[in-house]
């Protein structure tokens, strides 16, 4: 596949890089929300991509490790201005949110000091767990469907017992879990 | 801690995980239980950070590296969080459409249902440091049957239960108080 077939746009960096930092970095709502928003913008507005491109580049976003958005990003911007296009677009969606967090992280150590804002923050990271803990599902849920759910419940906690009481690390898992699923394909969905 | 190992340890963190959290499990093994240079706590507070902020989840790894070695460390994390995004191009380049092949679809599903489990085993100790009164234990759960049951964005939950928290222990100052 080239990058200058099909109905693939060829738009000037300084829109590229607007539309990624824009949309990329602002995922308040879910990253389906933000998916959608960037549907609408790359397809139906801008006319940059096709439904298909687009598709292909979700699906593998997906596929590829680390933040699911941030490859989607980084796919687009190569099919549409190559290798210049691929940085752009990660760089243009990855450092506004980064620059806020590190500010903020700052300002969190400050109020170390601070008593009202350390109760405030003891209840919001009591809140915290139960995000991670609502994450567990989060990840599972989309493979927890028909003869699927056996599988996540076998595998899941399998993992968990692993991790916890034989003391696997949690590389070592997560590569057990890779061989069996290779040995043990997924069913048509 | 060196920066470069910094990086390396979150990168085998990101590049091991599909999604935002789940690379918590790892980061918790090396930084916390293993090298000593992070506490459940930061890891909760990065996580609370993150949520507070409108990016991606996978950035708390940025306020993990900034807890670890200041802006160094922050910028460390953002390089682990950006970098394996870089390995669409060969996939989007190549691959195509082999993605529907049952054992490629096989090990990713794998993979993304133990990081589930592991993600489950990392907020033992996540809890067990934050929830230390029947307050904090309180907000947890209704937050988890919150976040279960409705749509309610997750900055609004942080908000309402730092407001909580902080409702509580002023009437426990007022309490406190000596009455005339």
């Amino acid at each position: 596949m080239t990058t200058s077939d099909d109905h693939t746009a060829h738009p000037r960096l300084a829109p590229l890089a607007w539309v990624f930092a824009r949309y990329g970095n602002f995922t308040l709502g879910g990253g389906s929300a933000t998916t959608a928003v960037l549907h609408h913008e790359l397809i139906s507005k801008r006319r940059w991509l096709t439904q298909d491109r687009f598709a292909l580049c979700f699906a593998l976003g997906r596929l590829t490790p680390g933040t699911n958005l941030l490859a989607f990003c980084t796919g687009v911007g190569w099919l549409l201005r190559g290798a210049t296009g691929a940085v752009v677009a990660l760089m243009a969606a990855s450092v506004p949110c980064t620059v806020m967090v590190i500010v903020l992280t700052a300002l969190f150590s400050q109020w170390q000091e601070n008593q009202f804002a350390q109760s405030a923050i003891h209840g919001a990271i009591a809140a915290a767990v139960a995000i991670t803990v609502k994450t567990v599902w989060t990840i599972a849920k989309p493979h927890f469907k028909g003869r699927e759910r056996i599988r996540v419940v076998i595998v899941g906690a399998t993992a968990f017992v692993l991790y916890v009481f034989a003391g696997l690390s949690a590389i070592e898992v997560l590569l057990i879990a890779a061989t069996v699923g290779a040995l043990w394909p997924a069913e048509h969905s | 801690m060196n920066v470069v190992l910094l990086y390396l340890l979150l990168l085998k963190g990101t590049v091991t995980a599909f999604a935002g959290l789940a690379s918590l499990p790892v980061i918790q093994d090396a930084l916390v239980f293993h090298y000593h240079v992070l506490t459940d706590k930061q890891l909760n507070e990065a996580v609370v950070i993150t949520r507070s902020t409108p990016g991606p989840v996978g950035l708390y790894i940025v306020s993990v590296g900034y807890f670890v070695a200041g802006v160094p460390g922050a910028i460390a994390g953002w390089l682990a969080m950006i970098t394996p995004a870089f390995l669409i191009i060969p996939l989007v380049h190549f691959a195509g459409r082999k993605i529907d092949q049952p054992r490629v679809k096989g090990v990713l599903q794998t993979v993304v249902i133990a990081s589930a489990g592991l993600l489950l085993a990392a907020s033992i100790p996540l809890a067990r440091d934050a929830l230390t009164d029947p307050v904090t234990i309180a907000i947890a759960i209704v937050s988890l049957g919150l976040l279960l049951t409705t749509v309610i964005d997750t900055l609004w939950i942080i908000l309402g239960a730092a407001m909580i928290s902080l409702s509580a222990s002023s009437l426990g100052l007022i309490g406190h108080i000596p009455m005339p």
